[in-house]
């Protein structure tokens, strides 16, 4: 009963205590994983020599455990995993993600081998690469926002900043794939079909993406309601 | 020896006759997606190639096992020796998965002729379709010996290409078809006269283990089945035994379909257990391994010629490395690998 009573009055810390997920210090510099070869001090400017001091002197966040060392490690690639996660199954998402790039792959392989001699330069067979320059395509510029002004709501047109056209176009991608597709077919499947048709500028996340361009070209007028 | 890991094209004529169902499905993609089939040349296929040349056809046949760790290449080893056969005018009987008679099957019926067995009707007919697409030639020329008399009559004197449309258009007895064909085989095989009637029959299964372990099949009485009452497994258990004369068997473990046994075995005595080993006594076991240095180099080629390695970092010597540290040369893993990058 004492043991019971005395675990009252110490103050409650947790056992587990999660890295990533506490809140840092701003001071805390964030990992960088790659294995850049060390440029000698002579080449750099002066900003980046201050970076370098500071890398050697403050601390570091602890790095996620999804980040590799490897030149193989792609942050966009992280992104869209993490994304296209659903309650924690990375391992899922992360098998969806090889199997999509494979299949892009596949057909691209495939084209270029069946294919005479001459068109063989044109055809694209990296994955890596088709996966970003469709995510470039599906980016849009510029975006609508809501705007309240005398009783009445009117969808302004916005700029975007970087991250959020990146997070825009990757779920529209996914949201895409998730709803307007057959039933029966693979999400990789799904996926591959979308980013290559995004590859080539056709599918549904471009015409989206155009729809957007639409609208805000229509609301022109309103733009001045924008005070940011 | 000088042709280990150099890539041996399969002719696409051969593999649509000798392999309608006999490829892993990974392998199948790749040759959709290369527009070619290529297989490695390894030592485990030399040795069984030359022991089937040097082999004496009037004696008994010589059982050869394949066995190895989990994606060594057994499976691609005995496609390898059993498309040498194919080119050497043998008569194929291949069964591409001896497990998949062992596990899933949706209609087991009891058997028509023998009480407390039991048929598989789709699988018999389907494997019946697949022998006749591969061993089309020798359907003509097979000539049946004696009387088969089950419920449906078959004549004297007909050839096994009859036999085998019935077994295909009957679903019913299908698996008792199957038997007939193997007794067939075995008898003529060695016995037959020179000139036309002779041939040479190469015996190939994959998924050894399957005839002697346990199923996961249900009798209608809700106990577990036995492979002893499966007719299909009990025919192609009579082939295993070396009382024909006139070609060889080739067979190969595999561990990925397997029922009940751990995923760290892979020798034969612990996938086929005390009485398939006792079965199978004597062999001649084959053992596969990963790939060494020659056949990794080799394989790394393979892959930047197709143009399948496309990413940047994979075709620097580090990024080998890493394929090398990764996959611990091990030709699914590494296949598996470099499918996505």
């Amino acid at each position: 009963m004492a043991a019971s009573v005395r675990h009252l009055l110490k103050p409650w810390t947790p056992s587990l205590c999660l890295m990533r997920w506490s809140r840092y210090n701003p001071y805390y510099l964030d990992p960088d994983p790659s294995k850049d070869a060390r440029v000698p001090e002579s080449e750099l400017s002066p900003e980046e020599k201050e970076l370098q001091e500071l890398k050697t002197v403050s601390p570091i966040k602890a790095a996620l455990s999804s980040d590799t060392s490897s030149a193989f490690n792609d942050p966009l690639i992280s992104k869209f995993i993490n994304m296209m996660m659903h309650d924690g199954n990375k391992i899922l998402a992360r098998g969806i993600m090889t199997q999509t790039l494979e299949t892009i792959k596949r057909k691209q392989v495939e084209k270029y081998h069946k294919s005479p001699a001459a068109k063989r330069e044109e055809i694209e067979c990296n994955p890596y690469t088709v996966f970003h320059q469709a995510l470039e395509n599906c980016k849009p510029i510029i975006g609508l926002a809501s705007v309240q002004k005398g009783g009445k709501s009117y969808q302004v047109p916005v700029p975007l900043t970087d991250n959020r056209r990146r997070f825009l176009a990757m779920k529209w991608l996914i949201t895409e794939c998730r709803d307007n597709k057959h039933r029966r077919t693979h999400m990789y499947e799904k996926l591959s079909q979308e980013l290559l048709a995004a590859f080539t500028n056709e599918g549904n996340v471009v015409k989206r993406k155009h729809d957007l361009h639409k609208m805000a070209e229509a609301n022109r007028a309103y733009a001045h309601y924008r005070w940011w | 020896n000088l042709h280990t890991g150099q890539y041996y094209t399969l002719p696409a004529a051969h593999i649509q006759k000798l392999f309608p169902h006999g490829l892993p499905p990974r392998f199948q993609l790749q040759i959709k997606t290369f527009n070619e089939g290529c297989v490695m040349v390894r030592p485990p296929a030399l040795e069984l190639i030359s022991y089937l040349k040097k082999a004496d056809y009037s004696k008994p046949p010589l059982r050869y096992i394949l066995y190895g760790d989990v994606g060594t290449g057994k499976t691609m080893c005995l496609s390898h020796a059993l498309h040498y056969c194919y080119t050497q005018g043998w008569l194929i009987v291949h069964i591409s998965d001896a497990h998949l008679w062992v596990k899933n099957c949706k209609e087991l019926l009891p058997s028509s002729s023998r009480p407390s067995r039991f048929d598989q009707p789709i699988q018999a007919s389907q494997w019946l379709k697949n022998f006749k697409i591969t061993n089309e030639r020798f359907l003509s020329k097979v000539q049946l010996g004696y009387v088969w008399t089950k419920r449906e009559r078959t004549e004297k004197g007909q050839p096994l290409g009859e036999l085998v449309d019935q077994g295909v258009n009957r679903m019913k007895s299908s698996s008792d078809v199957v038997g007939a064909v193997l007794r067939e085989l075995r008898l003529q095989a060695g016995g037959a006269t020179e000139g036309e009637g002779a041939f040479k029959l190469a015996v190939a299964v994959d998924g050894l283990n399957a005839l002697w372990g346990k199923t996961s099949l249900k009798k209608e009485d809700r106990t577990m089945c036995e492979p002893e009452e499966l007719t299909l497994i009990h025919n192609v258990r009579k082939m295993m035994k070396n009382n024909w004369s006139g070609g060889a068997i080739l067979t190969a473990l595999s561990q990925t379909g397997s029922l009940f046994k751990p995923q760290s075995a892979y020798l034969p005595s612990e996938l086929l257990g005390e009485e398939g080993f006792d079965n199978m006594e004597p062999f001649v076991p084959v053992s596969v391994s990963n790939y060494n240095e020659k056949e990794f180099e080799s394989c790394y080629l393979y892959y930047l010629d197709r143009n399948w390695l496309q990413h940047s970092h994979s075709r620097s010597e580090e990024g080998k490395k890493e394929l090398i540290f990764l996959s611990n040369k091990n030709p699914s893993i590494l296949e598996r690998l470099c499918a996505f990058l």
